[in-house]
């Protein structure tokens, strides 16, 4: 017997294909709502005597979300900075603009550049821990065992992450920022008679209320996100160890997709 | 009828291989009961404890637990929430990217509100008498074994539940662990108002009546 599909003209498979993924699409917006609406439910059922434990894991993933990770953020956004002041002073020192690079430099950084490369960066390395850990928690029974055993799992696991993400998004968003502008004030002031204090008078003029609520907004938007995708890519492990490495992968990607596609649009509601 | 803490009404259950373990399954454990259900591979015995804990989902059929539905979603139950339960899985059931005292004072914290000093120590307590302070430091091993099953009867032992189960151990035990798995049981059932289903061999069946699952009943003690 031949299969139906097998016998569906080419655009007819397309669009189901399409269909699918648009399903898929909706049905992990689903999955990502119900996490976070059952961490916002257990944030508000959070008992006083469990916040010392709390906050003892809530720091724990700040200090590997955020303080691991700054060699690492240090370095990439000290190039970044210094590199895309570079292009922009090729590009521009024609045109006699040299004395707007800095507030260039600060509007790309702030807006965009900053919290991507922050995203990309949380995304690579804890977003994929956090899925490998709940995965694995989710294969072994764990997650079972320990809300049977008086451990709410969404509480001990989820809220923490969820809190800790956010917090050190923001965190990791400023400070790269800070790193990026102060690698290209050194490009800058390496080819250009530019002085600290002019610069920091062009950045002044450069950061706005828009600015600031660009970084608010999506440090909230990405450290929420992330630990909420990857946990939704993870619990879907069911039997089987080789379903970790692709629900891994499928969390690292989602994260990505969602990181651009609500930068992006962010980005138009804000600055359009 | 009215001092039944679990009650199973209409269970239809099959286990993960597929096999149907109950249908229609009408049961009542009454508050005190302790039960030792010997296990034999495929009789089920595993996969009635997951359900009397709200692990497995059934496939028709209701579970009330203290007087609360339990149903296997991430749906608060009260009786959980403040560690009343003490579920000891074959494989232990710990995190394993914990050690085992970290393993053991967590429910006390977490469910019994115990400042972290005074969890630890209380945990530290619970693995010596398991024989396993020596060890309380290092994370459980993968695949589980029988340290890791002890360990989670102490944290079971730990915080009085008031119903214990008891799943079989993941390899045989020698005495000295027999002994210690005996003495934390005994510890934990001290309160006779202590409900246990014991899942294991000939070496628990002095701790509680004879249990059968047969034809989808559960036979207790004396019932045809």
């Amino acid at each position: 017997m031949i299969p139906m599909s097998r016998t569906l003209p080419i655009p007819v498979k397309v669009a189901s294909r399409l269909g699918a993924a648009v399903v898929a699409g909706f049905a992990r917006v689903g999955a990502v709502v119900r996490l976070l609406f059952l961490c916002l439910r257990s944030i508000l059922r959070l008992r006083g005597e469990q916040m010392p434990l709390m906050l003892e894991v809530t720091r724990t993933q700040i200090r590997f979300t955020a303080l691991d990770a700054l060699p690492l953020c240090f370095l990439t956004a000290l190039l970044i900075g210094a590199t895309t002041l570079l292009q922009l002073f090729g590009q521009l020192s024609g045109f006699g603009v040299e004395s707007y690079l800095s507030q260039i430099l600060a509007k790309l950084v702030i807006r965009e550049l900053g919290p991507l490369l922050v995203g990309i960066v949380v995304i690579s390395r804890s977003g994929t821990a956090m899925a490998t850990e709940m995965a694995n928690n989710q294969l072994s029974g764990q997650l079972e065992a320990l809300r049977v055993n008086g451990v709410d799992p969404v509480r001990f696991l989820l809220v923490p992450r969820l809190l800790g993400c956010v917090t050190s998004v923001f965190s990791l968003i400023v400070f790269v920022d800070t790193v990026a502008l102060l690698g290209g004030f050194f490009v800058a002031w390496l080819r250009l008679p530019v002085s600290f204090s002019a610069f920091l008078t062009a950045l002044g003029q450069a950061i706005g209320p828009r600015e600031l609520a660009a970084t608010f907004f999506k440090a909230v938007i990405f450290g929420t996100s992330i630990p909420m995708i990857c946990s939704s890519y993870a619990l879907e492990v069911r039997r089987s160890s080789t379903e970790l490495p692709q629900a891994v992968t499928k969390a690292a990607v989602g994260s990505l997709i969602f990181l651009l596609l609500s930068g992006a649009v962010l980005s138009l509601f804000i600055y359009v | 009828m009215s001092d039944a803490l679990l009650a199973l009404e209409g269970v239809t259950l099959r286990s993960p291989e597929g096999h149907l373990v109950f249908q229609g399954l009408d049961w009542r454990l009454q508050r005190g009961g302790r039960f030792h259900l010997k296990w034999v591979r495929g009789g089920g015995a595993s996969a009635f404890l997951r359900l009397c804990c709200g692990i497995a989902v059934p496939e028709a059929g209701r579970m009330v637990l203290d007087g609360v539905r339990l149903t296997a979603s991430y749906a608060p139950h009260p009786f959980l929430e403040r560690g009343a339960l003490g579920y000891v899985p074959t494989d232990g059931g710990l995190a394993v990217n914990m050690p085992l005292l970290a393993n053991v004072a967590l429910p006390l914290r977490f469910a019994l509100n115990l400042g972290r000093e005074e969890a630890q120590a209380e945990a530290r307590l619970w693995l010596e008498r398991a024989g396993l302070l020596d060890v309380a430091h290092l994370r459980p091993r993968v695949p589980a074994d029988v340290q890791a099953w002890l360990a989670s009867l102490a944290r079971t032992a730990a915080k009085r539940p008031e119903l214990v189960l008891l799943d079989r151990p993941p390899g045989g035990l020698d005495e000295q662990v027999r002994l210690a798995a005996r003495d934390l049981l005994a510890q934990a059932g001290a309160d006779p108002k202590v409900t246990m289903i014991l899942v294991g061999g000939d070496w628990l069946a002095d701790l509680g009546e004879p249990m059968t699952i047969i034809e989808s009943r559960v036979l207790t003690g004396s019932q045809p």
